[in-house]
């Protein structure tokens, strides 16, 4: 498990085990809010797991989105001398709201409701599911499972054939 | 870099970097028009009320699995304007790979250096340099006539000796095989 970078510029390796506790705790917080829509997603932008119903939202790009606005917002408290980034941003829209909020400093939490949800019943639940996030991070093993393991050595052969084909070459 | 084990996904960051104008979020349209739409998202862009990025565009391709992994690239380009020097700060976080798009043109050879040099700040400031990153140059707007020759632009921009492709970003010469490129720089990297 490599959790630890990701805000600087690292990698980020999610193992099955860690993957599966992260989603248990999305289904969790999905039970007790009925959010539409939850995403879990590292501070880069990465869509890691998402609960609710996505059908109709584009994960990846709600995510990369999310990540460029919350990093946004982390600027303006450091402009305005708060020593840490905003706990959460608020989006309250006619039909839906967005709430976003940091799981330590490489993960975001993002959750769509419906309007007629009420927020402290989102933050109450919210808090709880950061509070069990953060212990898994800070909890987690190192893994053996490296990046360099992932892809072999014929990887970029075969990828290359697939660029080709979509490029056209 | 993300890899997800469970799901046998591997996403890798690339952002198009370079000076104002120079052919950032043209590289970008290209692709998306003109890549099967099943292997790519819709195309984000922020943009100023003058059709200039404010803060990035987004394209992410996926390219379906190739032996049992699932390879997504996450495309970005900064704003070039050097007003926006923080925004450009922000979306190199978590990058893997760079691609920095040159203006050929004469008069823009200061914009491409003083891009350069920020770059560089912006990659030290997050423990990496581009002495060791994986970096693609392209000279774009190779189709005008106030161009520096090839060799005045190697000798003043490729400081690594890194891979470079002559472009014409509006008509998708060069386009493909810049992206080509920079991927195989980066998943060479993981090894």
């Amino acid at each position: 498990m490599n959790l630890g970078h990701g805000g600087n510029g690292q990698s980020i390796v999610l193992s099955g085990e860690m993957y599966k506790s992260i989603s248990e705790v999305l289904s969790e917080l999905s039970s007790k809010t009925r959010a539409r829509t939850i995403i879990f997603s590292d501070m880069n932008g990465h869509p890691i797991t998402q609960r609710g119903t996505s059908a109709d939202i584009n994960i990846s790009n709600m995510s990369a989105l999310a990540a460029g606005g919350f990093s946004a917002t982390a600027e303006i408290a450091k402009l305005i001398g708060e020593k840490k980034q905003f706990k959460f941003i608020f989006h309250e829209g006619d039909n839906h709201n967005v709430y976003f909020s940091n799981v330590g400093d490489n993960f975001l939490l993002i959750i769509i409701f419906n309007s007629q949800t009420a927020l402290g019943m989102i933050r109450i639940y919210t808090k709880r599911a950061i509070d069990a996030l953060n212990d898994l991070i800070y909890n987690a093993k190192d893994d053996v499972q490296q990046a360099a393991q992932f892809v072999d050595i014929d990887f970029n052969k075969y990828l290359n054939e697939e660029l080709d084909k979509a490029f056209k070459f | 870099m993300f890899i997800n084990w469970a799901q046998q996904e591997i996403t890798l960051k690339i952002v198009y970097y370079g000076p104002g104008l120079s052919g950032k979020t043209t590289n970008l349209h290209y692709i998306y028009n003109n890549i099967n739409p099943s292997l790519r998202s819709d195309l984000i862009t922020l943009n100023t009320q003058e059709d200039r990025t404010l803060f990035f565009d987004f394209l992410q391709l996926e390219f379906g699995k190739i032996l049992g992994k699932k390879p997504r690239f996450n495309l970005y380009t900064v704003p070039g304007q050097v007003y926006y020097k923080q925004s450009r700060k922000i979306i190199l976080s978590g990058v893997d790979g760079i691609v920095f798009v040159a203006d050929s043109q004469v008069e823009r050879m200061d914009d491409n250096l003083d891009t350069l040099l920020d770059l560089e700040k912006n990659l030290i400031s997050i423990g990496r340099t581009l002495k060791s990153f994986p970096l693609v140059l392209q000279f774009n707007k190779w189709d005008l006539h106030n161009i520096h020759d090839p060799d005045t632009l190697q000798e003043r921009l490729n400081f690594y000796q890194v891979p470079c492709f002559k472009s014409v970003a509006t008509e998708g010469v060069g386009v493909f095989e810049t992206l080509k490129a920079i991927i195989n720089q980066v998943i060479n990297q993981i090894h």
